[in-house]
């Protein structure tokens, strides 16, 4: 018995002080760590759709239908997107799977259903390798070809970067996915639905 | 002091724990893609490597060395935890690339048998000087490593959104530097160079003793 007290109580006093640290450490961090957060989401916003102003939708029946609509992709939120008050489209942010984990993008449409563009918000792609779908600006750039209506084999049909397929793969799973959820769910919801 | 500089100096040279003791190498190949995510990634592991070899040589006499073990790691977790919610908030734009390697700081070799094969054997000064020694020619070898495979991988060097330095526009780079085998090759010619230079060094100290 002593001797379990002898090694029980210094790795309990080290978790104790190391905890105590922590919770400090976490205290002082977590409101810029917040901030940062809000600002890289609406940096990507602002980047699929310029000078509009977003407002997140919070309805959990539509919620359902989302979901639905964009499964296997997980939908995290959906934005109103509007310009001078008027109804001007819609930004979706979804987590789709990559190579090395869930990669969160973010896919703008206008009112038609086109895209406007497509930024990634956070990822664990391989540095240098699977980052190429954000420095070859390029395949970030071949979405906003995609027209009104398009369809998931629309998307399959952009180029994948030769070597980062899982990655480029996870961009392409995310924007068709919102394809889906436009026609099925979004464009049924037409202007009235926002007032 | 000479006694200081001495373990300090080995981190460096004959005890490098890249080129010479070989280990914590995982993070090392993955990492070396960028300049830039390697000098941080060389910060954050001298921080968490000279914090750790300093707390865990204060309490060394206290840490049973049935459950060292253990407590290192909870060490160790603790500060690779802390420099993680530090990057995230001041510097997010390298957190978002080197994020997954930053936890794995964790179960570097590097800090955990510095932990265990110095600063649980010596005192607080000496593994301090481990930990700097240690943990500065880590970063001097990571960041040569990113150097050479950025400039002749990408034909540039990037440092956040601007150009540091570019080769001349008809260079065409061979992503193979970008690439696993790329770091492997490039790795092993430094350790060949490294092995060189500690020679070199080894027989300038034993010359004058030769002669009659």
């Amino acid at each position: 018995m002593k001797n379990a007290l002898r090694l029980v109580i210094p790795v309990l006093v080290t978790c104790i002080v190391a905890a105590a640290g922590l919770a400090l450490t976490y205290k002082v961090t977590e409101p810029k760590i917040a901030e940062q957060d809000r600002l890289a989401e609406e940096r990507s916003l602002q980047a699929v759709l310029p000078d509009a102003t977003f407002t997140c939708l919070e309805s959990s029946r539509i919620q359902g239908d989302i979901d639905a609509a964009a499964d296997p992709v997980d939908v995290l939120d959906t934005f109103h997107a509007a310009i001078d008050g008027e109804h001007a489209g819609w930004a979706v942010k979804v987590s789709s799977r990559g190579y090395g984990g869930p990669m969160v993008v973010v896919i703008g449409l206008d009112t038609s259903g086109s895209v406007t563009g497509v930024t990634i918000l956070s990822h664990n792609e391989t540095p240098g390798l699977g980052t190429k779908v954000i420095t070859d600006t390029w395949f970030l750039e071949q979405f906003p070809t995609l027209e009104a209506g398009f369809t998931d084999a629309d998307v399959r049909g952009l180029d994948a970067i030769s070597g980062t397929t899982k990655s480029s793969n996870g961009v392409r799973n995310g924007v068709a996915a919102v394809g889906r959820v436009y026609t099925e769910v979004l464009s049924g919801l037409g202007e009235g639905g926002f007032e | 002091m000479s006694e200081w500089f001495r373990v300090f100096k080995q981190g460096l040279s004959i005890e490098n724990p890249l080129t010479v003791l070989m280990i914590g190498l995982c993070a090392t190949l993955a990492v070396s893609t960028q300049f830039q995510n390697a000098l941080f990634m060389g910060f954050a592991v001298i921080f968490v490597l000279t914090m750790s070899n300093v707390l865990v040589s204060v309490f060394r006499r206290l840490i049973p060395s049935e459950v060292r073990i253990p407590i290192f790691i909870v060490v160790i977790a603790s500060f690779v935890t802390i420099v993680d919610l530090v990057m995230k908030a001041f510097v997010p734009s390298v957190y978002s690339v080197l994020g997954i390697w930053i936890p794995l700081i964790v179960v570097n070799c590097v800090i955990l048998g510095r932990a265990e094969a110095f600063a649980y054997q010596n005192t607080v000064g000496l593994s301090a000087a481990d930990g700097l020694g240690m943990g500065i020619g880590y970063s001097a070898v990571i960041v040569l490593l990113a150097l050479i495979r950025e400039l002749f991988g990408t034909g540039r060097i990037v440092w956040f959104d601007g150009v540091l330095f570019s080769l001349p526009a008809g260079y065409a780079p061979p992503s193979l530097l970008l690439l696993f085998p790329g770091a492997f090759l490039v790795f092993a010619f430094m350790i060949v160079g490294a092995r060189w230079i500690n020679e070199r060094f080894e027989a300038r100290k034993e010359a004058p003793a030769c002669r009659p």
